[in-house]
Order: C-alpha cells, then sequence, then structure tokens
C-alpha cells in the first residue's frame, strides 16, 4: 500500500514536468534581455502557478484525480454526483488546490527520488577519493578523504527519511482527499435529498400497489375460494361471489394501470413531471376514457410556481381516478382558479348509490392529502349534497 | 361443540369470503364479525370466541393494538390469528409480538385457513414454523446479543426443547424425538415459557429469534 502511494506521488512528479519544461523555455526566451525583472516573474508565475491551477479545475482532470486517489491513495472519496453538469466553482477551487498540492508535493518526492541515489554513492565514496568530491548533481563538494568519513553514516540515513518523508506526505494528502476531492456539503445535502425523494416516491408507489392491487387481489381470493367451496351448498353465495370478483378485479386492474402510469412518469428518462400547463390534455384523455368531464379552469395557471403546479397536477390526476373508480361515467365536475395567493380546485361527483361507503372516501385520498400536507395547503373531502366533493386549497407562496 | 371464530376485517367482501369458508365446515362457525378493531375486547368478553381472524390495517383501530388490547383486558383471551395481505409485511411481526399466535396470507387456500383455524385453537404447536422463520429472518438482529437467553437459566434439555418447539413440532412428537413421555415435555414446555415470559409457543419461538438464541439462518 506504501507503494501505491508513493507510485501516486511520482505521477505528481510526472504532471509537474510540462510546466516546469513550459517555465523553462519562457526563462531562456526572456534571458535574452527583453523585459524588466517584473515580466519575467509575471511570466513564471503564469506557468508554474496559473496554468496548473486551472488545469485543476477541469472535470476530466478532477474524475482522473479522484479515481487515481481511490486507487492509489486507497481513500474512500464520496461522489458529488456533477457528472452530468458542471461543478459548482468553490468544488472547482478545491479540485485545483488538490492538483497543485499534488503537483507539489510530487514534484519534491520525485526530485530528492532521482537526486538522492548518486548523491548517497558519491558520498559513500568520498572518505575513499582525493580531491573535491560532488554528490551526484547537487552542487556543494565536500573533499575526498578520510577525514570525510562522518557523511557516510548521513548518507545511509537519507533513503530511510526520504521514505518517511514520502510516507508522510502521502497520508497528509490521503487525510485531505476526502475534503478537497470528495462533495461539498451542499452537494452531499443536495444529494440527500435527491435520495430521499427517491425514497418518498418508491414508498409510495409501495403503498399504492398495496392498497388497490393488494387489496383487490385479496378480495378475489378469498371470494372465489370461498365460492369454490360452497358452490353445491349454496349457488347464490357463489353467483354473488363472481360479481364481486369482476367488481373487484376490474379495480385492481384500474388502479393497477393508475401506478404503472405513474412509474412510467417516473422512469429514469426524467421526463419532466406533468404540470397544470398539461392539465387540458389529462381532460381531453379522462373524457375520452368515456367519463362525462366538466372543467372549469381560470386565473394565470401559467404563472403557479413549478412546484406547486406539478404537486396540483397530480391532484387533480388522481381526484379524477378516484372519481372514476367510484362513479364510473357519471358526470363529474372540475373547477381550478388560481388566484393572488392561493390556488383552489374543487372535484365533485355523485355518490356511488351501490356502495354507500359512509366517510370511507377512497383509497387514493390518502396521497391526495399527504400532498397537500406537504405544501401547507388545506383539503376537505366528503359528501356534500348528494355528491362526493373533495375541496382543496394551497398557498401559491410558502409562508413562514 | 363448534369453534367459534370471531372476524375482524375493514373490507365486508373478505369477510364474507371468509365466513362462507369457515361456515362451510362442520366443526367450525363465526359467531361474530367487526369492521375495525374497537368492537374486539367487548365482543370476544361477550361471545368468548376460540380464535380471532385479525386483519393487520385497519382505520380507527388496527388489528396490533386490538391484539394488544385483547391480551391486557381478558383473563383467558382467545387466540389470534393475523391476516395478511403481504408477507413481507412490518406490520405482522409487531402483531406477533403483540401477542397473536400466528398469521395467515389472504392468498392462502381455503384448506389452509380451515387448518390454521384448527392448529391454533387446539394450541399444541407453532402455525406455519417456515414463515415465521422467514419472518423473524428478516428483521433478525444485525447482530445478536451475546448470549441473549443464557440469563434466562433455560437448562440444556429445555434449551433442546426450545429449538423443537421453533421446527413446529407438538408435544407428542417432541416427546417421541426426546424418548421422554409427553407430560415431561409439557412441564419443559411450561418452564421454557416461564423462563421466557412468554405467553405462548409463538411468543417464546419470536424472542428466541429476536435474541440470537436460534439463528433463522
Amino acid at each position: 500500500m506504501t507503494w501505491r502511494r508513493y507510485a501516486y506521488l511520482v505521477i505528481g512528479a510526472a504532471l509537474v514536468a510540462p510546466y516546469v519544461t513550459l517555465a523553462g523555455f519562457v526563462w531562456q526566451a526572456l534571458e535574452g534581455g527583453v523585459g524588466a525583472a517584473a515580466t519575467w516573474a509575471v511570466a513564471i508565475a503564469v506557468c508554474c502557478v496559473a496554468l496548473p491551477i486551472a488545469t485543476g479545475m477541469l472535470a476530466p482532470v478532477r474524475a482522473l484525480e479522484i479515481a487515481a486517489a481511490r486507487l492509489l491513495l486507497n481513500v474512500e472519496v464520496g461522489d458529488a454526483e456533477t457528472a452530468g453538469g458542471d461543478a459548482s466553482w468553490p468544488t472547482r477551487w478545491r479540485s485545483a488546490a488538490w492538483f497543485v498540492a499534488h503537483l507539489v508535493v510530487g514534484g519534491v518526492i520525485g526530485t530528492l527520488t532521482v537526486v538522492l541515489p548518486p548523491a548517497v554513492i558519491a558520498a559513500c565514496l568520498a572518505p575513499f577519493a582525493s580531491g573535491e568530491v560532488q554528490l551526484g548533481q547537487l552542487d556543494p563538494t565536500i573533499p575526498g578523504g578520510p577525514g570525510s568519513a562522518w557523511i557516510v553514516p548521513l548518507a545511509l540515513l537519507s533513503p530511510v527519511a526520504l521514505v518517511y518523508l514520502a510516507a508522510g506526505a502521502s497520508a497528509l494528502m490521503a487525510r485531505a482527499a476526502p475534503r478537497l476531492l470528495g462533495p461539498s456539503p451542499a452537494e452531499r445535502l443536495a444529494a440527500l435529498e435527491r435520495q430521499a425523494v427517491r425514497l418518498a416516491e418508491r414508498n409510495r408507489l409501495a403503498r399504492e400497489l398495496h392498497d388497490s392491487v393488494g387489496h383487490a387481489l385479496g378480495i378475489v381470493t378469498v371470494q372465489a375460494g370461498a365460492a369454490g367451496r360452497v358452490l353445491d351448498s349454496d349457488p347464490g353465495f357463489a353467483r354473488q361471489a363472481l360479481t364481486d370478483i369482476e367488481t373487484s378485479a376490474r379495480e385492481g386492474l384500474r388502479d393497477l394501470d393508475h401506478v404503472l402510469g405513474l412509474l412510467r412518469d417516473e422512469a429514469p428518462s426524467r421526463a419532466p413531471t406533468p404540470t397544470l400547463a398539461d392539465l387540458h390534455r389529462l381532460v381531453g384523455s379522462t373524457r375520452s376514457a368515456g367519463i362525462d368531464l366538466t372543467a372549469e379552469l381560470t386565473g394565470p395557471i401559467d404563472e403557479v410556481p413549478q412546484a406547486v403546479s406539478r404537486e396540483a397536477y397530480r391532484i387533480v390526476q388522481e381526484s379524477l381516478t378516484n372519481a372514476a373508480r367510484r362513479a364510473g361515467r357519471s358526470p363529474v365536475s372540475l373547477t381550478l382558479n388560481v388566484g393572488a395567493e392561493d390556488l383552489e380546485l374543487e372535484l365533485t361527483n355523485p355518490l356511488d348509490a351501490s356502495q354507500p361507503q359512509g366517510g370511507g372516501g377512497g383509497r387514493g385520498l390518502n396521497g391526495i392529502k399527504e400532498r397537500v400536507i406537504s405544501l401547507r395547503g388545506q383539503i376537505s373531502a366528503g359528501p356534500e349534497a348528494g355528491r362526493w366533493r373533495i375541496a382543496v386549497r394551497l398557498p401559491l407562496h410558502p409562508r413562514p | 361443540m363448534k369453534l367459534g371464530v370471531l372476524l375482524v376485517d375493514d373490507e365486508p367482501l373478505i369477510r364474507s369470503g371468509l365466513r362462507a369458508i369457515i361456515n362451510a365446515e362442520p366443526d367450525l362457525t363465526v359467531i361474530a364479525e367487526a369492521e375495525n378493531g374497537a368492537a374486539v375486547t367487548p365482543l370476544a368478553r361477550r361471545l368468548r370466541p376460540d380464535v380471532v381472524l385479525m386483519d393487520v390495517r385497519m382505520p380507527v383501530v388496527d388489528g396490533i393494538e386490538a391484539t394488544r388490547r385483547l391480551i391486557a383486558n381478558l383473563d383467558d383471551p382467545p387466540r389470534v390469528l393475523v391476516l395478511t395481505t403481504f408477507e413481507n409485511d412490518d406490520y405482522v411481526l409487531d402483531a406477533l409480538r403483540a401477542g397473536a399466535q400466528g398469521f395467515l396470507l389472504k392468498r392462502a387456500t381455503p384448506d389452509e385457513v380451515i387448518r390454521a383455524i384448527r392448529l391454533l385453537a387446539a394450541g399444541d404447536s407453532l402455525l406455519f414454523p417456515a414463515a415465521i422463520r422467514e419472518l423473524a429472518a428478516r428483521h433478525a438482529p444485525a447482530e445478536a446479543p451475546a448470549g441473549g437467553l443464557d440469563h434466562a437459566g433455560l437448562t440444556d434439555r429445555e434449551a433442546d426443547i426450545l429449538r423443537l418447539i421453533a421446527q413446529g413440532l407438538t408435544n407428542a412428537e417432541i416427546a417421541a424425538q426426546l424418548t421422554v413421555s409427553p407430560e415431561t415435555v409439557k412441564t419443559h414446555v411450561a418452564h421454557v415459557l416461564t423462563k421466557l415470559g412468554a405467553r405462548d409457543r409463538t411468543q417464546a419461538v419470536i424472542r428466541a429469534y429476536q435474541t440470537g438464541f436460534i439463528t433463522p439462518s
């Protein structure tokens, strides 16, 4: 593992080479006598500071550094989930800082790795040499002869020191990696929120399947089992059971259709979620399904905030599904009005005479209530003047 | 003397189907119905059913709360068979913990419904041991508390008997397997229940799984 980390640092040394080379060219060009010392400084700064920072901000470089850090430094770096879009500026600055640190630390360790071995060999031979001894490519020289024997243990210790230095530097980098390469708190929060929304949506669909299709299939199974049991002894029951089975199965299929529709809506294709702007289409398709629907839509519907508009669409959709389930083809009336502060919608349909359900109210009602509560709206639902009425009021703007 | 059954489900069509299945049996009869858990305790006190068939999810008072009330308020409560649409319903385990003796899927065949009611009324074996094992496996503690049941002070023989109970064996079958008399087994079972603070076999087995005394794998 230590060797992997060492390799990571050496990669940094390799990456630093182009910048150093470029700085060398600039240096040579300017040494001809053009410009003042200040110009030089600017040119060198551009090559050695600004260019690496700019490189570090590039998304592919960030991705490469994350991959290399995971593989070679063996650290956990969380996903920022910015693959689709551009990273935020703070994130870019963090990855630039990381890139520069990688270059600097890698450059230092890499240079020492190259320079040290010849210097050590030269130092070890110095006591046996005569005249001045140069330590590899390093500038200082030491006098040859037995008087220089003190340098031998020092020279032999220096590679050990280098190993410790590299280990320490890479450990520091491994510790800094999650902070510089990982997602920022804001990105983590956003990712968590996305996950929470996905989970809530999945739970809602599961509950919907449980409540609707599971319910219907439970009835079908029990009734069919009973009918088979008493077919001879109680044919009347068996006949009634067949009718109930048919009704339940049909309702179950319709609910399944609805849930599958939701699943298709929420497919990862990220098709835009319908809003009130799509309401006309919903009204049209409801009518073509054979439901006598009168719809009255007033107010600036296009100006409703997106979040409210999406939820309001869903509420209308679920209310219509409920109405269809309860009342079949009987007339359904929908009014929707967008005011200055609130959005009001009301849906009424005749009570189902064949199934007097007291204050029951349909299984889809729970879903509607949840949506209304999440928007801090108000809802009332129940029989009124011989019709089933559901009325919802949603605030258009969040109130403190 | 017929076994009396109390049906509790908010769906009238489930009740009518179960009633037809149960009443078609010569030895079983539905003595009352309720559409949620609120009326269960008073009905049970008045009519003394042998078995309550109880839906888990109901408005007003659900099956878990109704089971709890039944156990708490009646000296000799009827046995509770919980009805559920889905096996992986988290509420089922809650209902069993609350004191239900077994659970029955609504997709069970009429024969299974009948068999479950009779088994439960007889009360000398665990209902659907495999289903309870699966249920416990799904909810098993990630790390079994070390020696969770050691403190209960079960003897080796009692521990063996608890394992056989978990497999769904009756007292007679356990006696045959351990080559002891059924009377001895009965005494041991009573000791196991007392030491575990369990009302019945179901409770004891659930505790055994939950504490890691028996691993459900």
